[in-house]
Parts: structure tokens; C-alpha cells; sequence
């Protein structure tokens, strides 16, 4: 017999689902604007991970609206458009995104310069993740030059991003509120 | 916590194992040049390359305005440049006009036949490399117009690189800078043959160039055509650093700015281009026993 609780729960009118759509479609943008900045001569071949700084920031605050499968999502799509190891970038940011889940509750009380250190070994261990399984599948090394750009500049954009992304969540939290 | 939250929690953690197992498995199937696979992954960028498209419109604009100002700025000096450039060129043209001329009636008295029937479409690079673990970059034309895997990528100033996925309306270029890229070419002073070896960084690696031959830096680097897949001629780079063995290319192409690029469609009768084994293409020279292998002129004119 099923159980009878399962008829009373309450009707979940604030479901997270539509902000979970919302923020996988700027985070799929902001993959795509990654892409396209590569164009600039100055990223070509070493494009800023915007999508890592928008992974990074709401799995730390908001880890509700962005469920570890948009980042599988977010992850394959890079993949797919940067023709890198299927999966690898995937599979880094997915173990991102349990590691930042598990120290949550510390990484909320650090100051930001703090979050900044962590960020920079975060974007590092991405980097490594996919730079290692690249070297065991296809046994050569790739030059390292522009992992050391790619970082440095993902570095500089994290404070700005940061901002961004926070500004973006204040605002929506005041439309929410007037609504 | 009720019963129905720790089943959601359960699901939940299932459901996450099975997508790292997932991502984790696509990594070794990926690399596996599965033909369906392939197929999925071009199928993707069919649909995926028009929202680029459209993402990336205003970093194109900026870019093209900054680019703009900046000639602007230097017209002056851009203009007696120019002068002095075309003055030079009148005199290479000149100077083609009868080499042309010397090859045409060479060639009929050696009886050589080209066999180069390749038609040049021209196709604009919608993507660029954005990390340093491939370097390809998508170009709006595809099987629709005839596009096929192995067809060569080259602009004005040199080789690109080769088609090595077709879509619909797409195309995956393989950058001649990609480490997967090794292309047979010769030292167009010489005609030592080599192969160039892509490091995904600016330079190449030019490597199984036989001891005898003596590079210099500046020294041009052409595509041999061995293998038929790449037409010969087309120049590749100059060598940029020598250091023993250790000989690097700069490529004639500034992928920086790879605005737009022509694919040379055609002349691939009697290759497989469905399985492309480049590694076959290069036939390193056998020992050297003494005996002559080739007679002739070099590119420069000079017996060998």
C-alpha cells in the first residue's frame, strides 16, 4: 500500500526548477562568449574560463539553482565546440563542484581575497585534470604556455566576474521581492 | 529527515555517479574515432556553431572597429609601405611571368602531368582555438557544397590546415598547429624532405629531416604533397630556431587573424577520406648505401 503521506505534501509552488533553466542558460552563454572570445587575437588559443567563474560562484551560494547535470552540460558543450577530450573538462568541473559543495560552509566565512586563493587553485586543478588524462590518452605533452595565460587571465577576471554575478543576483532578488 | 528526502538524496547521488561515470567513459570512447560518435559530435557542432555565430557577432564588430581605428592612425605610414610593396611585387610578378613561362616548357619537354583539379571555396572561420588542448576552428561550409574530410585549408599566405569532420553546413578544420597535424613537406632551398609536427603552441616542430641536409633560419618550408591528400607547393612556414636536432617552423599563417579561408575542394579521387591514416603519408628515406635516389632540379634551380 503506498503511503498515505505521499497524497498530503504540499504542492510545491516555489519550485527551483525555472531558475535552474535560467542559470543554465547564462551559464551556456557565457560558454559560448568564452568560445567567441578566442577570436580576439589575445585569447586565441587561451580563452578565459568565464563558465568556471559562474560554476564556482553559484555552486558555492546558490548550489540549488545549479544542479551538478548543468554542469555536466556546461562542461560537454566546451568540449564539443573546443573539440578538447570529450568529457574531460566535464568530468573536471563536475569533481569541482562536489569538492566546493563539501567545504561550503568554510568557503562562505572566508574573506574574499581568501576565495580568490582558492578560486586560482580551483581553475589550476581543472587545468591539470584535463592536461593529465590529455597526456595519458594521447602520450605527448602540449605546450604549457597558454594553460599559464589561460589561468592568469581567468585569475584577473575572477573579481570582475565575481561582481558581476553578485550585482546580477542582488537585482534578481529585488524583482523577486517587488514581484 | 523524512523517508522521501533520503530516497531523493539517494537518487540523487546515483544519478551524479552516473553522469561522472559518463563524462569519465567519453573521455577513452571519445578517442576511439568511432565513425557514429564522429557523426554525433558534427551533428552537435551543426547546431551549435550558428549560436557562436550569433554570440560572438559583437566581439567580431568590436574587434573589427578597434582594428579599424588603429588603421586609421597609421594610414600615412601604411600608405608608403604599401608603395614601396607594390613596386617590389611589379618586380616578382615580372619575374613569375617568365619563371611560369621556363616551367611551362620544361614541363612539356619532361612530359610531367599535374594532376590538380581542386577548386578553391571560400569559407569563413566562425570559431577560433580557445584552449591549448586542440587547435581547430569551425567554418561555415559543409557537405552541402561538396566539402569532404581531407580537403586542404590554406589562405593567401600559406596552408591552413585540413578538413577532418564534415557537417551539414559546417566543417572542422585541423590546424596545422594541432599536435594530431603532421604534414609532409620539404625545405624549399633544398628539397630535404621533413615532416612538421604541430606542438598546439605558435611554432612548430620540424622533425625526420635527414642529417644531410644543411636548414638555415628564414629558410621556406613548402608542402611536399607526398601521400596525394595535400597538393605540393603550398608554403607551410619559415624556420624560425635551430638548436641540433632541434628545428622549429613559424607558420606562414597568423591563425590570430584567420578571418577567412579557402578550402581546396576536389583531387581527392582514389583516397580514402573516410579513413585518413596520415601516418602513412610519410615514408621516412631509406639508409644511405651510396646510391643516388633522385635527379633533378631543386626548387632553387641548382642540380642536386
Amino acid at each position: 500500500m503506498k503511503d498515505q503521506r505521499v497524497y498530503f505534501e504540499k504542492a510545491n509552488f516555489q519550485s527551483a526548477l525555472p531558475y535552474q533553466l535560467l542559470v543554465a542558460i547564462f551559464g551556456l552563454f557565457l560558454m559560448f562568449l568564452e568560445v567567441g572570445l578566442a577570436q580576439i587575437p589575445l585569447f586565441y588559443g587561451a580563452a578565459p574560463y568565464l563558465s568556471l567563474i559562474f560554476v564556482y560562484y553559484l555552486r558555492l551560494h546558490h548550489p540549488d539553482v545549479m544542479p551538478v547535470f548543468t554542469v555536466f552540460v556546461i562542461g560537454m558543450v566546451a568540449d564539443l565546440l573546443l573539440s578538447n577530450i570529450l568529457g574531460g573538462r566535464a568530468t573536471a568541473m563536475i569533481l569541482l563542484a562536489y569538492v566546493i559543495e563539501s567545504r561550503q560552509v568554510k568557503l562562505e566565512q572566508v574573506e574574499f581575497v581568501q576565495l580568490w586563493v582558492d578560486f586560482a587553485v580551483s581553475c589550476a586543478a581543472v587545468i591539470l585534470f584535463q592536461l593529465i588524462f590529455f597526456s595519458l590518452i594521447n602520450l605527448t605533452l602540449p605546450t604549457f604556455g597558454p594553460f599559464f595565460f589561460q589561468t592568469g587571465i581567468t585569475l584577473i577576471l575572477f573579481p570582475i566576474g565575481f561582481l558581476m554575478i553578485y550585482a546580477a543576483h542582488r537585482l534578481l532578488q529585488k524583482m523577486k521581492l517587488l514581484a | 529527515m523524512r523517508g522521501s528526502d533520503k530516497g531523493k538524496i539517494r537518487h540523487r547521488r546515483i544519478a551524479h555517479g552516473i553522469l561522472i561515470l559518463i563524462s569519465f567513459s567519453l573521455m577513452f570512447v571519445g578517442k576511439a574515432d568511432i565513425a557514429a560518435f564522429n557523426k554525433m559530435r558534427m551533428g552537435s557542432n551543426d547546431f551549435l556553431a550558428p549560436v557562436i555565430d550569433v554570440v560572438s557577432a559583437p566581439i567580431r564588430g568590436i574587434q573589427t572597429m578597434v582594428e579599424g581605428m588603429r588603421t586609421v592612425a597609421s594610414l600615412r605610414a601604411e600608405n608608403v609601405r604599401l608603395q614601396g610593396e607594390n613596386e617590389l611585387l611589379k618586380r616578382w610578378r615580372r619575374r613569375a611571368e617568365i619563371l611560369e613561362s621556363e616551367n611551362r616548357q620544361l614541363r612539356s619537354i619532361t612530359g610531367v602531368v599535374t594532376s590538380e583539379n581542386r577548386t578553391p571555396v571560400t569559407a569563413r572561420a566562425v570559431t577560433a582555438p580557445g584552449g591549448g588542448f586542440a587547435h581547430t576552428v569551425l567554418v561555415a561550409h559543409g557537405r552541402e557544397i561538396g566539402i569532404q574530410r581531407g580537403n586542404p585549408v590554406v589562405t593567401a599566405d600559406g596552408l591552413v590546415g585540413m578538413v577532418v569532420d564534415v557537417g551539414s553546413s559546417y566543417s572542422r578544420v585541423l590546424l596545422i598547429s594541432d599536435f594530431n597535424a603532421r604534414i609532409p613537406v620539404i625545405l624549399a632551398s633544398s628539397s630535404w624532405p621533413a615532416l612538421t609536427v604541430g606542438k598546439n603552441g605558435s611554432l612548430l616542430d620540424l622533425q625526420f629531416l635527414p642529417n644531410e641536409a644543411e636548414p638555415v633560419i628564414g629558410d621556406l618550408v613548402l608542402t611536399s604533397g607526398h601521400g596525394g591528400v595535400l597538393p605540393n607547393g603550398i608554403p607551410v612556414g619559415r624556420i624560425a630556431h635551430i638548436d641540433g636536432d632541434d628545428i622549429l617552423v613559424r607558420p606562414a599563417v597568423d591563425f590570430r587573424h584567420l578571418g577567412y579561408v579557402s578550402i581546396l575542394v576536389g583531387g581527392l579521387d582514389g583516397i580514402d577520406n573516410d579513413n585518413l591514416d596520415l601516418g602513412k603519408f610519410y615514408t621516412p628515406l631509406p639508409e644511405d648505401d651510396g646510391s643516388r635516389l633522385l635527379e633533378g632540379v631543386n626548387a632553387a634551380g641548382q642540380r642536386q
